[in-house]
């Protein structure tokens, strides 16, 4: 397989909102920068169609008062707060300067001349989010990118990072289009790279890419980041999303309408009729409520905007086409569904693997020179963007006074990657990444899913270090393309694995963790469940927020 | 299968490929009618029918299991 190198100060692995936002800051601080994405930087990452939602604090909208009312947050839209308050503190200090710097970019941040608070926050309350056109977002950060000097390599898949005496060197990739391997040699390396959204079965059975995030979203970073020896957090807490029956959607909050059962009954106590600033909170603050009311016999639940005004329509129409929904809309269209004569039913869409690569308000790993954010780290739009221009200004700093290294041609994660690939490609037949992908999520949502308990996971853990085995000395892939897909499948494999390790060792129900076996919530344990490899072995720690 | 496109009026730029993070037109090669390689891995979100130049060359049919599930109180059941 034919080899590329290539050297750079920082190398951004994924162009999505943290990725380019990191790039453009580290181009700013005047270092060399390389962006490596998957697909392409223009319509990648979950930020692809655009977003109409962004938190920020405005201290002349909010007051002065900033820790009062990220408390306010943490008590209400928040929820249960599995990270560290630092981060949020860091989040909202940073939040405002780069809506400004969006602004000024040409990023539509302001709605006829002015900040337009609403959704995503209950009446009374205070507001959170800003209305933003979003629907361009990608074409303008990745233009600003390279306005500053930035390269930007599409359709490279990172694999593996490259460590030396506990630093981060570089990468190691494969091109998704051609039979090459791509070798960064980086002074230090940011991971922007997503969430591991395919561990568990899709919306839809058998339709494996129906889902919010896209479907390149397959834990890369966070398989690279473990290998090398990074820590990773909570990977036994799965989220759950709410939206659209069956169209997998983010988005819930550009909904102006009322959740209610087929009757007309609403099912929650926040709004009574569709209000243009505030949806209905029930999405949010209780994402089981459709398989809730289903299970109890209530069902279907529905998101009825039948009672919406004209004037709010044409406000929800304009937003939905900069929060991802334009398909939607045009299926709508073409089939005769109309928001003022029909309800829409919404689902409580599956659970999706949670978790995340451990970096503090600095964006800085537990590994040397490796950094991260967005989606893997402390993801929603806003802290992407925050974190991924402050991580990109502490990799350029830490870039600046860190040494080149090469990697050699004798090196062994050059060389594992090549031995995997090729086999890979060898194989005559076996199975392909479809094949192992369902066998990896059928397993996870019978042994590691909704409830688990010590045998479950015992055996379920058994199953799966079978199949993986299996897949990795037999899987096969007749081109580049489903190679990536193979390599996709075996990375989640690994995380899968480690889930199954985090369950068994949080002996106590929480959240979305449920286990029987360990019926109570243990105040103890609210602490990050961290998961590393180290000298060849799982160690697992409890670590306060 | 999504995406559809009307070889009449494509113009054969191939931007819809070159954007697709998911690479569902995998081999399409510019000057050639892109063709659908892995349409199962269509996720869409309508950037290869934003990005077309032309209106009508390029749209998207929502398979039969990912249909919007709505109430029609007119309809007899």
């Amino acid at each position: 397989m034919q080899t590329k190198r290539i050297k750079t100060d920082v190398l951004c692995i994924g162009g999505g909102i943290a990725g380019l936002m990191a790039a453009i800051r580290a181009a700013e601080m005047g270092a060399d920068v390389v962006v490596a994405e998957k697909g392409n930087v223009l319509y990648s990452g979950c930020g692809r169609m655009g977003n109409d939602h962004f938190e920020t604090y405005i201290p002349e909208i909010h007051g002065p008062q900033r820790d009062a009312w990220i408390d306010e947050l943490l008590r209400t839209a928040k929820g249960e707060i599995l990270i560290g308050k630092d981060l949020l503190r860091t989040q909202f200090t940073k939040a405002y300067d780069i809506v400004k710097l969006w602004n000024r970019w040409g990023i539509p941040m302001k709605y006829k001349g002015r900040w337009e608070f609403a959704g995503h926050s209950f009446p009374g309350r205070p507001m959170t989010h800003i209305k933003y056109e979003g629907r361009f977002q990608k074409k303008i950060l990745a233009d600003e990118a390279r306005k500053r000097g930035a390269k930007i390599i599409n359709r490279v898949m990172m694999l593996d990072l490259v460590c030396r005496n506990n630093r981060v060197i570089g990468a190691v990739g494969v091109h998704t289009r051609e039979d090459k391997l791509l070798v960064f040699e980086a002074k230090a390396v940011l991971l922007g790279t997503g969430k591991c959204s395919r561990l568990y079965p899709p919306l839809t059975p058998g339709w494996l890419f129906n889902d919010a995030h896209g479907g390149t979203q397959s834990g890369d970073g966070r398989a690279m980041a473990y290998r090398a020896g990074a820590e990773l957090q909570n990977l036994e807490m799965p989220q759950r999303h709410i939206g659209p029956k069956y169209m997998a959607r983010f988005g819930q909050a550009t909904w102006i309408g009322v959740v209610k059962d087929q009757a007309g009954q609403p099912a929650g106590t926040f709004v009574s009729k569709p209000d243009r600033r505030y949806g209905d909170m029930l999405c949010e603050v209780n994402k089981l409520a459709p398989e809730q009311y289903t299970r109890s016999g209530k069902g279907p639940l529905y998101m009825d905007c039948t009672d919406i005004t004209k004037r709010d329509l044409k406000y929800m129409h304009h937003w939905m086409q900069n929060e991802g929904y334009p398909s939607m809309l045009n299926h709508m269209e073409a089939n005769g569904i109309d928001f003022r004569k029909h309800p829409i039913e919404f689902a409580t869409y599956p659970l999706r693997g949670g978790g995340l690569i451990v970096a503090n308000d600095r964006a800085e790993t537990t590994l040397k020179g490796l950094y991260s954010a967005g989606d893997e780290s402390f993801g929603d739009i806003s802290a992407a963007a925050v974190f991924g221009y402050v991580g990109g200004e502490n990799a350029a700093k830490f870039a600046g006074q860190a040494k080149q290294v090469a990697i050699g041609r004798q090196n062994k994660v050059v060389g594992r990657i090549q031995y995997l690939v090729d086999g890979i490609r060898g194989r005559a037949s076996g199975p392909d990444w479809q094949e192992t992908g369902v066998a990896l999520q059928q397993t996870m949502a019978d042994y590691v899913g909704k409830v688990r308990n010590e045998s479950l996971l015992k055996q379920g853990l058994q199953h799966l270090r079978r199949i993986s085995e299996k897949a990795r000395k037999t899987i096969t892939a007749a081109n580049p393309h489903e190679v990536t897909r193979c390599l996709e499948v075996l990375n989640m494999l690994e995380i899968g694995e480690l889930t199954f390790l985090a369950a068994m060792n949080r002996k106590e129900t929480r959240g979305l963790h449920v286990r029987p076996d360990y019926p109570f919530t243990d105040p103890t344990l609210n602490q990050a469940q961290v998961i590393r490899r180290a000298k060849g072995k799982n160690v697992l720690q409890w670590k306060p927020y | 299968m999504p995406p559809v496109i009307n070889p009449e009026k494509c113009i054969k730029c191939n931007q819809c490929a070159e954007i697709c993070s998911e690479d569902v037109f995998y081999g399409s090669q510019k000057g050639e009618v892109p063709t659908v390689t892995y349409p199962r891995e269509c996720v869409h979100f309508n950037g290869c029918v934003a990005i077309c130049p032309v209106p009508g060359a390029i749209r998207l049919r929502i398979p039969l299991p990912m249909q919007l599930v709505y109430w029609d109180a007119d309809e007899a059941v």
